[in-house]
Formats: C-alpha cells, sequence, structure tokens
C-alpha cells in the first residue's frame, strides 16, 4: 500500500513536469525591431501558465537566427543573459521576462524564446519570432586618420630631437 | 640628479618639483615616454578607424577602447617614472645630498610625485586628438576626456603613491621597477576576467574592489552604456580610496628612506 502511495506520487510528479511546459505558452510582447549594428535593444516575452496547477521548473533560453544563408551567428555574441530560470508560476498566472540584445551582424534576423521543463519529459514551447533589420554601418570614417597618427607623433619626436640638441 | 637649494619665499616640495619637472622634461626622459605613448596611441587609433575587424566595433565602444588603453598606459609611465624616482638616486650615488638637504622627507616624496604626474597630464593632452577623431561621430567627446580625466588622474594618484612607496623602501632599482610592475599586473588582472566570472555577487565585488577593474568599468558605463557619470559614480570609490591610501602610505614611507634602503631597521 505505502509502495503504492509511493509511485502514485512520482508518477504524478513526472505528469506535472511533463505537463508544465505543455501548457506554458510564450507570447512575443514586442514589434519588429529595425537596428544598426552594435545598438542595444529590449523586448519582453510573456510566459503564461494556462494550467490549472502551478508550473515549476521551467527555463526560458534566447536564441537568434540568421534569414539568410551565408551569415554566421554565434548568439553569445547577441546577448551573455540568454537563459532564464523561471521560479514557480501559479496557475493561470503569466510572468514577464525581459530580454536585452546588442546586434553585432548585419542582415535579417530572427529571435526566439524557447521555454521548456529543466528535467524529465516535456515540450518545449517556443515564441512567435521577433523579426530585426540591421542595417550595414561602417562605424567610422577612416579618412583624416594617417595625418593625425603619423603628425603628432612626429611634433613629440622633433620636440625630443629639438630638446637633445639644446643639451648636446 | 636632483640638488635643492631653498629659497624662503618657496614651499621645498615646490622646489624639488622643478628641479624634478626639469630633469624629467629637459632631460628627454618625460619626451621619450611621451613619443613612444603616442606611437602607442597612433596604432591603436590608425587600426580602430581601417581595420575591418576593429572597424567593426560600435563606435562608442572603439573611443572606449582607446580610451582604455590610453589611461592604462599614462598610469603606466607614471609607475615607471616613479618607480625610478628614488631608487634610481640610491643607485646613482645621488641619494646622500639629496638626504642631506635641509628639506623634510616628506616633501622630497611629494615632490617627486607631483613631477612624476606631470607625465600623465601630458599623455592626456597627447590623447585628446585621437579621442576627438574617434568620438566625433557619436558626440561624445566631452564624456570621453571629462572621464579619461578624472579616472587618469585618480589612477596615476594610486600609482605614484604606490611607485613611491616601493622606490623608496627597495634595495635597489631593479626590485623597484621590478616589484612595482608585479604589482600593477596584478592590479590589471581583474580586468582580463571573462564575463561569466563577473556575474554575481563576488565577481561584482571583486571588479568594484579593483581600483583599475572598477576605473575602467566605470568609463565602459559612461560611454559605451550611455549612462550618466554622476549615476555610476560608486565606481569611483575604489580608485578614490586606492589614491588616497598611495599617497599617504607614500608620504608616511618617506620618515623610512635610507641611503641604503630596506626600509625601517
Amino acid at each position: 500500500m505505502r509502495h503504492c502511495a509511493v509511485t502514485v506520487a512520482a508518477l504524478v510528479f513526472v505528469a506535472c513536469l511533463a505537463v508544465s511546459a505543455r501548457a506554458a505558452t510564450v507570447l512575443l510582447q514586442s514589434k519588429p525591431v529595425t537596428a544598426t549594428i552594435g545598438q542595444l535593444f529590449t523586448f519582453v516575452t510573456t510566459v503564461e501558465n494556462q494550467s490549472s496547477s502551478p508550473a515549476a521548473g521551467l527555463v526560458a533560453h534566447l536564441n537568434v537566427l540568421s534569414n539568410d544563408p551565408g551569415t554566421y551567428v554565434d548568439p553569445e555574441d547577441w546577448s551573455s543573459h540568454r537563459t532564464q530560470y523561471l521560479p514557480t508560476i501559479g496557475p493561470n498566472r503569466d510572468l514577464r521576462l525581459t530580454w536585452t540584445v546588442q546586434v553585432v551582424n548585419s542582415g535579417s534576423f530572427s529571435v526566439y524564446v524557447a521555454v521548456l521543463p529543466r528535467h524529465g519529459a516535456g515540450d518545449v514551447v517556443t515564441s512567435a519570432p521577433l523579426r530585426v533589420t540591421v542595417a550595414q554601418r561602417r562605424t567610422l570614417n577612416s579618412s583624416g586618420v594617417l595625418p593625425l597618427t603619423l603628425g603628432i607623433p612626429a611634433i613629440i619626436g622633433l620636440l625630443g630631437l629639438g630638446a637633445h640638441r639644446r643639451r648636446s | 640628479m636632483t640638488t635643492v637649494a631653498l629659497s624662503p619665499a618657496r614651499r621645498a616640495w615646490l622646489v624639488v618639483a622643478d628641479q624634478e619637472l626639469r630633469d624629467l622634461w629637459l632631460g628627454g626622459r618625460g619626451l621619450a615616454l611621451t613619443f613612444a605613448y603616442s606611437l602607442l596611441l597612433s596604432i591603436i587609433t590608425y587600426l580602430t578607424a581601417t581595420n575591418s575587424v576593429l572597424n567593426f566595433l560600435e563606435q562608442r565602444e572603439a573611443v572606449n577602447l582607446t580610451l582604455q588603453i590610453g589611461v592604462a598606459f599614462g598610469a603606466l609611465l607614471v609607475l615607471l617614472t616613479t618607480a625610478d624616482a628614488l631608487s634610481g638616486e640610491r643607485e646613482r650615488g645621488s641619494l646622500e645630498s639629496l638626504l642631506l638637504a635641509p628639506v623634510h622627507r616628506a616633501d622630497l616624496v611629494a615632490g617627486k610625485g607631483m613631477a612624476a604626474l606631470s607625465i600623465w597630464l601630458v599623455a592626456f593632452v597627447v590623447s585628446i586628438p585621437y579621442l576627438w577623431f574617434l568620438a566625433r561621430g557619436v558626440g561624445i567627446v566631452g564624456v570621453a576626456l571629462a572621464g579619461g580625466l578624472v579616472v587618469g588622474t585618480l589612477l596615476s594618484l594610486f600609482l605614484a603613491g604606490l611607485g613611491l612607496l616601493i622606490s623608496s623602501l627597495a634595495t635597489s632599482n631593479r626590485v623597484s621597477l621590478s616589484l612595482s610592475l608585479f604589482v600593477l599586473l596584478a592590479f590589471f588582472a581583474p580586468t582580463q576576467l571573462p564575463s561569466s566570472a563577473q556575474q554575481g555577487w563576488a565577481g561584482d565585488l571583486f571588479i568594484r574592489i579593483d581600483p583599475f577593474s572598477a576605473g575602467l568599468h566605470y568609463l565602459g558605463k559612461i560611454l559605451v552604456d550611455g549612462h550618466n557619470a554622476g549615476q555610476e559614480i560608486a565606481w569611483l570609490l575604489s580608485p578614490l580610496i586606492a589614491a588616497g591610501s598611495a599617497v599617504l602610505a607614500a608620504l608616511g614611507a618617506s620618515r623610512f628612506l635610507t641611503l641604503r634602503g630596506g626600509g625601517p631597521s
């Protein structure tokens, strides 16, 4: 009898884990973003627990991909905080998650958030993709750099030579 | 070599500083160090502006990179100058005449420290055109210059005090220079921590305690993140305390300044 109760409790726990991610939905709260390289932007997603039991042990993960083949994307460059371990979300409650991203490539990208249970079985639920269009921008106009980078050491060098001649 | 002849109207440390400034700048050592400093900034600025990888950086980050290198190396020049200030006199045999001069030893140390700080001020002036060139497009020239001057001056004061402290106690110039550089590297090390190690309260505390990490972090906050200078002022607490402590320690250690070095016996 006691073994039976333990088994039932374990089954209920596993079942809760299994349904926790499935019962949750991830809603994207932001509009498409147009940015330039280096720009930081934030967007918000909401994780909703639509079931009548608490959703525990969920983790949300940010992903970035290029919509164009040939553009390499390293999501670590886009955000250093891509994973959020979520607290328990009560029945029919939601949780706002804010994500900060820095665009480091030019082109067309999709950013989305996936939510899944940390342990056991369960589905992965994802948000709608946030479309990000990044304009190519040459960050610095290099014209005029040569006179500057040669001129200043030259002036100081001439001053040094003058001081040396004066001493000798 | 410093020779001191006091006139009654002038403070002793001013006379020492005056003589040291002449030695440093008319003797050519200051200009040689400034020339090397300008070459370094030229290379960094040229690469930032023309290299396809570095120019890929957001322009604020390019300004931040150049300013941090300028501040760090400007402070390093101060350390190199002060680390040689007293142990160098000792090794060249000119410390004896200095110690016999009617000057309080704290004045001697203060005068040498003031002269060494001039190299930071000149380095800062040299860095202005580079920073202007890089920062003009994003309108952060003023912030970069003001932030760089404050952080650089605090770090230079810290290293001036540290260099003079080591130099006054070291038994040889070689010991003084190597120990100073070793301590400097130890203070620089936390700036190279990976970003993952800087997370959490321990990493944050580590960065805030280290004057170099805190000062350079402050520059990043106001230049790259666009934060208000006053909003992030707490990051300057560690450089401020370090500067005050090092200067006081150097002045206090001047009591133990002896012909042979080695500290109190």
